[in-house]
């Protein structure tokens, strides 16, 4: 799989996809949607759709494709190769949702969860192969979160198509199997070539599996942890194993909309009949107030 | 600060070491909105630097895995920046030891910048002076760029004003 898009910025978002067959463009197909890298507090999250005609079906599940967890890394590139050579009537398209994205995502001033960015990036590769011209006529998609009250989402949202939302789906369709063969595969292939953003020295790639109960990630995640800017943007900033070593071995940093309690403004009742003005701030004009501005004479 | 220091604090003075202006080298500058509430130095060129891109609306980067919007602030004209800090106190003591070693020029210098009584230096005074210069800086916002009316911004309109209000008044 060809990821060069993603290692000229992996910041953001990045969407890569295969042409798409002709055939798709003619005859209803069927559409499966599967996710990898969802746990890891490292790397990206990889989003993936498959699609081929109703008609080919039987053909896809000749490749023999089976839940992406079931297979070995060569087994799981095996298959996407066959899929590649099939692409005549096999497409697919993926997006890369970076480590940094996930964080900035899930540490908004207005949380966006993991569940509601899983939806809607779904959502948008199901509308990106309508765009793109795939008569799409049937969805399977794994679920994140409770099957009733996203399949009711997305059906809402594509009223002309058939939706179906099963826990487990990657097991059941073999159209599902396949997206999720190519979420693993880019996600491997993106964590195996991780270029970090930041200029490290004695870097060092053996984090393990990238999962938090991980003796080898936690490890690797202690071992990267900078006083002040914390991790490397490959680190999920927003998972609770990233946090807590932070808490324990990173500088404080406190938020302009982080409210910090109104501590130091309350004292004692009886203070306010205490006439004592030495203890009284001295506060200086709004002008400067507003402007944070202070004055320099007692540094 | 504590309470019963206060009167030694009123009579403190803060000197500047003029020579260090002229030494400053030029800085680069980002004013972030958080407080990191505590001082030492910060890999900001491997960690920070790299990450800023130019988005479509302005840079972006991101702090602790959260997301800034960032933009320049020019310093206003006639005005000059520069990264004061203060000096330790055994440096203070070696550098007012060799303070005759300074050549005529940086004495007048020092005069012409100082007001007379404020030269004598005494142990407990603070002493200042410029580690950096600048002529712009970038403000960042979180997840929305600072804008017009950022604090910082109106900050630099207090010098105009004080120059105005200080200016004497023709024929007065």
């Amino acid at each position: 799989m060809d990821l060069g898009k993603l290692e000229t910025d992996n910041t953001g978002r990045c969407r890569l996809n295969s042409p798409v067959p002709s055939v798709c463009r003619k005859e209803p197909c069927v559409l499966g949607v599967d996710e990898a890298g969802r746990g890891p507090v490292l790397g990206p999250m990889v989003y993936a759709i498959c699609y081929c005609p109703l008609s080919r079906l039987a053909d896809l599940e000749a490749l023999k494709v089976a839940d992406s967890k079931t297979l070995t890394e060569s087994e799981r590139d095996r298959l996407f190769a066959k899929m590649e050579e099939d692409g005549d009537f096999v497409g697919w398209a993926l997006d890369v949702l970076s480590p940094n994205l996930i964080s900035t995502s899930m540490l908004g001033r207005v949380k966006y969860n993991l569940n509601s960015l899983s939806h809607d990036t779904a959502t948008g590769l199901v509308q990106f192969a309508m765009d793109q011209g795939v008569k799409v006529a049937q969805v399977f998609v794994d679920t994140v979160g409770l099957p009733e009250t996203y399949q009711e989402r997305l059906q809402q949202r594509f009223p002309s198509i058939e939706v179906t939302v099963k826990a487990k789906a990657d097991a059941l369709y073999p159209v599902v199997s396949a997206a999720s063969i190519c979420a693993k595969v880019a996600r491997d292939q993106a964590v195996k070539n991780w270029k970090f953003v930041e200029k490290l020295k004695d870097l060092d790639t053996d984090y393990g599996s990238g999962y938090p109960n991980d003796p080898k990630t936690k490890a690797w995640l202690r071992k990267h942890v900078e006083p002040v800017f914390g991790f490397p943007q490959f680190v999920r900033f927003s998972w609770r194993t990233a946090q807590s070593i932070l808490e324990k071995e990173a500088e404080d940093v406190m938020w302009e909309d982080l409210s910090t309690g109104d501590q130091e403004g309350l004292g004692r009742i009886t203070s306010y009949f205490r006439e004592s003005p030495r203890n009284r701030p001295r506060l200086s004009h709004r002008y400067f107030q507003e402007r944070g501005l202070e004055s320099a004479t007692s540094l | 600060m504590e309470s019963g220091d206060e009167e030694g604090v009123e009579k403190r003075r803060v000197h500047l070491r003029p020579d260090t202006l002229r030494s400053a080298t030029p800085a680069t500058l980002h004013l972030l909105p958080c407080d990191v509430p505590v001082n030492r130095p910060a890999p900001v060129g491997s960690f920070f630097t790299p990450a800023i891109r130019q988005g479509p609306e302005g840079l972006e980067v991101s702090f602790r895995g959260r997301s800034l919007r960032g933009e320049e602030v020019e310093v206003p004209p006639g005005l000059a920046g520069y990264v004061m800090v203060m000096e330790e106190k055994e440096e203070v003591l070696v550098r007012k030891q060799g303070f005759p070693q300074g050549s005529d020029n940086d004495e007048q210098q020092q005069e012409l910048l100082e007001p007379p009584e404020a030269a004598l230096e005494r142990d407990f005074d603070r002493v200042i002076r410029a580690s950096g210069s600048f002529s712009h800086f970038t403000v960042w916002g979180l997840e929305t760029a600072p804008g017009p009316d950022a604090k910082v911004r109106a900050a630099l309109t207090w010098p105009s004003l004080a120059a105005a209000i200080h200016a004497q008044v023709p024929g007065d």
